[in-house]
């Protein structure tokens, strides 16, 4: 049996709060009409699966971070460190150009610092400032060059004097090998001339010898040859 | 801190260029959005689009969002807006498979055959979200919207109406009708079974 309320009340039902007035009122109706109950029951049911629904994660995806990155990049970013400073050169530039246009003039003497815009002021105390430093500055740059100049001739007699010392030697250690070598040639000269002198004297003894041999031998051969030919002389 | 109060430093932040704060907007909010999608598509691909279309919506306009509503809200009218474009878009290029937009039932959808049971058998074998997709994917997608924005989102009849830009009880009368046909379905597929 059906119940002509059921779509209004149960249109209702999702849209209430159960403690409201009218929710009451829907709730009471639906205590006493069991169509709208059994019908609400299988909407909860519905409710209910769709509600089963678990959170899936996201896929691994980049969040939009490159296009937020390549939107958001600032020059300084981009350029880094010394980008921060590009306005350097421009203001020192623009602090010369000031320091130029006013005359300025920076004083450091014995009394202080003083500074001085245009050109009427300081002019002395630059005179002054100048002409005391110009004499402080010969006075020592001469006690100065006075020092420099002595040592410099100290240092230079002592090398000096050292090269001496290095060359005598060289020279006397030069001339002992050189004797040295000479007298060893003339030793091997004369030995040298000695042994030949030896063998031809040999040579000459060896020959002696031999042509005295041959003459013995030639005058053994005519004393032979003689007394063969008495033998012949008839008697 | 609470969350809104975290929101509108994160989008503070973000907006003076930290993509840390960037990143930590946009990983508060990118699970539900995409469990919407999931739930609106039917699919992971589709619903990842609408995600980065959802976020790339949210990026270009952020500077515009004053901070008089939860931030929570306009980030899900811009899901809204962008399923419905989406939508709109898949209808032009191909035959529907996001459902109807609108009451109307398509002259198709009524004719029997194998398109109409094959879901079915198949909404047999699924379980979970799987089941709920197959579900949601049988209404029109106004209907679904509605079943979005009321049960998964908790809004009340009042911020649906005042998003979709229709009367209360038109919002009333759609999710009553949605859930309705979820409930036939789910009981023609019990008998089947």
């Amino acid at each position: 049996m059906s119940c002509p309320k059921t779509p209004h009340l149960l249109q209702e039902y999702f849209a209430e709060d159960l403690s409201s007035r009218p929710g009451q009122e829907i709730q009471k109706h639906l205590d006493q009409c069991a169509h709208c109950r059994a019908e609400l029951d299988l909407l909860l049911s519905t409710r209910d699966q769709l509600e089963g629904w678990q959170e899936q994660s996201v896929p691994h995806w980049d969040r939009g971070m490159e296009l937020f990155r390549r939107e958001h990049r600032s020059p300084a970013q981009e350029q880094g460190f010394f980008a921060r400073w590009q306005w350097f050169p421009t203001a020192a530039s623009f602090a010369m150009l000031c320091l130029m246009l006013f005359n300025t003039t920076i004083v450091a003497d014995g009394d202080g610092v003083s500074i001085s815009f245009g050109a009427a002021g300081g002019e002395a105390q630059i005179a002054r400032a100048m002409e005391q430093f110009s004499e402080q500055f010969s006075e020592q740059f001469s006690e100065q060059q006075q020092l420099e100049r002595e040592a410099l001739v100290a240092r230079f007699e002592a090398r000096q004097d050292n090269n001496n010392v290095q060359l005598l030697e060289a020279v006397m250690q030069q001339s002992q090998q050189a004797t040295a070598e000479n007298m060893e040639l003339v030793y091997s000269y004369f030995e040298q001339q000695r042994l030949q002198d030896l063998q031809a004297m040999r040579a000459g003894y060896q020959e002696l010898l031999d042509s005295d041999y041959q003459t013995i031998r030639s005058l053994q051969q005519l004393a032979q040859y003689v007394s063969y030919d008495d033998t012949l002389i008839p008697q | 801190m609470n969350a809104i109060d975290e929101d509108d430093a994160l989008i503070a932040a973000a907006l003076k260029g930290s993509a840390y704060a960037w990143e930590k907007l946009v990983r508060r909010y990118e699970g539900r959005i995409y469990n919407l999608g999931l739930r609106l598509t039917g699919n992971s691909s589709d619903a990842m689009d609408l995600m980065q279309e959802v976020f790339l919506g949210v990026y270009r306009n952020l500077h515009r969002f004053r901070g008089d509503a939860k931030f929570s809200s306009w980030i899900f009218r811009i899901a809204h807006n962008k399923a419905v474009d989406m939508n709109r878009r898949k209808r032009l290029m191909t035959v529907s498979s996001w459902g109807d937009d609108g009451d109307s039932v398509d002259v198709l959808d009524t004719v029997p055959g194998e398109s109409q049971q094959e879901p079915e058998r198949q909404l047999n074998a699924l379980q979970g979200n799987e089941l709920v997709m197959a579900m949601l994917a049988r209404l029109p997608l106004s209907q679904r919207l509605i079943v979005e924005l009321k049960i998964f989102q908790g809004l009340t009849f009042e911020e649906i109406a005042g998003l979709q830009d229709i009367s209360e009880n038109t919002a009333k009368t759609r999710f009553y009708s949605a859930l309705r046909k979820l409930k036939v379905q789910l009981e023609e597929d019990n008998v089947l079974s």
